[in-house]
């Protein structure tokens, strides 16, 4: 009875706009979407590092070497901001930030499909920048005015250092696509390999049932759609006024129904690759991050033994 | 026991303070073993890009904050129009009547760092 009433005052603060704290009580159903949707955002932040830093070594210039370690390190900070609101609303369900990491190493938590995909050439790591960071602005930017504070703050900060990723793949980019026929046909080889994932990447068309209540708790308020139509929308004339083709024969704008008409990507093949870590990279970059995680877990014991020694 | 394989560390709460005329400010938090590990975090964390001179890291428990559940402590249980500038808006028609204009706390800062004589607004008779 008492749980009925708080939840009809929780809604009724969502339906105001109010924003919701770490410390209030909240639903059970809101606190497990939420943790669902921010622990695989900050996952998914770290493990979008590993394309990119696989360019570190070979970027073609020191500007370029430096702006793109920038950007790797932007990418693990924003998992750890990530990780300080996913650890908080984890907390009170007994698990935590460690528990969130094994959760990934141990493939319980999904990271977005288009960080399992393959990086080979030089244009790919402008791509990631251009496009696969355009579709991740979209869908933060969206997230802006979620109902859990927390996750809105973080965000502001996560939009604004993004918004330099965005330049910056534009920018390697468009060297691209003003360079030499060479030049120019990696790049259009990149945009090839990655469209299918681009358009996976936004989810279902159809609004499951978890992503309906997502959108009755106010923490997300647009669909998978209509931020692939955003997308869409954005990217296809830009793509297209670089003289770039999209390998999508039934791609095309619909007046009538003022949409977007795309080829449905392959669902069960990236839905699996998501699921199972079973993608071209997914492996290989898991194997790194549990290095990361196990081998200095000697560092972080030892870091917490000698504090606790200063305090005695 | 598998639990006992997992290393906590201690949340601390970050605070900017950006130039020296500025308060600290709240960024956000880290967790870190110690004081020391949470002061490299929060810069490795928050002053990627920003320039500051000062930060502060204060451990999570030893913030004393107000709670969300209450509004009313924040409650205004009367028109407060009278302690804010905007509540003595008809200044600038009384001053108008004898030809002045109202003045502003910017305006006096800016004619501070002028020459002295007629501030600007001020209407040579």
């Amino acid at each position: 009875m008492i749980t009925d009433q708080r939840h009809e005052q929780f809604m009724e603060r969502i339906q105001r706009g109010e924003k919701i704290e770490a410390t209030d009580w909240m639903p059970d159903e809101y606190r497990k979407l939420l943790l669902k949707l921010i622990h695989m955002h900050a996952v998914s932040e770290i493990m979008g590092a590993f394309p990119e830093k696989e360019w570190v070594p070979k970027a073609p210039t020191l500007k370029r070497k430096l702006a793109i370690m920038a950007k790797v390190q932007d990418e693990v900070g924003h998992g750890q901001l990530l990780l300080r609101v996913a650890e908080d609303l984890a907390a009170p369900l007994g698990k935590t930030r460690e528990d969130l990491m094994e959760d990934l190493i141990e493939g319980r938590v999904k990271f977005h499909n288009v960080f399992h995909m393959e990086s080979p050439t030089w244009a790919d790591a402008g791509v990631i920048g251009w496009l696969v960071d355009g579709a991740a602005i979209i869908n933060q930017a969206a997230l802006l005015s979620t109902s859990y504070g927390p996750y809105a703050r973080v965000l502001k900060r996560i939009c604004a250092e993004e918004s330099f990723h965005m330049q910056h793949g534009e920018n390697i980019i468009l060297a691209l696509a003003g360079g030499s026929k060479e030049q120019r046909r990696m790049l259009q080889e990149a945009v090839n390999r990655w469209w299918e994932s681009l358009i996976f990447f936004f989810g279902p068309v159809e609004v499951t049932d978890a992503a309906r209540r997502m959108i009755d708790y106010r923490i997300r308020t647009k669909t998978n759609e209509e931020l692939r139509q955003q997308f869409l929308k954005k990217y296809v004339p830009r793509i297209h006024s670089l003289g770039l083709t999209i390998p999508d024969p039934n791609l095309r704008y619909d007046e009538e129904s003022e949409k977007w008409i795309f080829t449905e990507p392959d669902w069960k093949k990236f839905g699996e690759i998501v699921r199972y870590n079973q993608g071209p990279k997914s492996q290989e970059r898991l194997k790194l991050r549990r290095f990361a995680h196990e081998d200095q877990r000697w560092v972080r014991e030892a870091m917490v033994r000698s504090q606790k020694m200063q305090v005695v | 026991m598998e639990r006992d394989h997992r290393v906590e560390y201690d949340v601390f709460e970050v605070f900017i303070q950006k130039t020296q005329a500025d308060h600290h400010v709240h960024v956000g938090s880290v967790v870190a073993p110690s004081p020391d590990v949470a002061l490299t975090t929060a810069r490795e964390n928050f002053l990627r890009r920003e320039k500051a001179v000062n930060l502060w890291v204060v451990p999570k428990e030893a913030i004393v904050a107000t709670s969300y559940d209450i509004p009313g402590w924040f409650a205004r249980e009367m028109d407060r129009k009278y302690r804010e500038v905007g509540g003595y808006s008809e200044n600038a028609r009384l001053w108008k009547m004898y030809r002045e204009k109202a003045m502003k706390l910017e305006d006096i800062v800016r004619d501070l760092n002028r020459k002295p004589g007629y501030a600007d607004g001020v209407n040579r008779r």
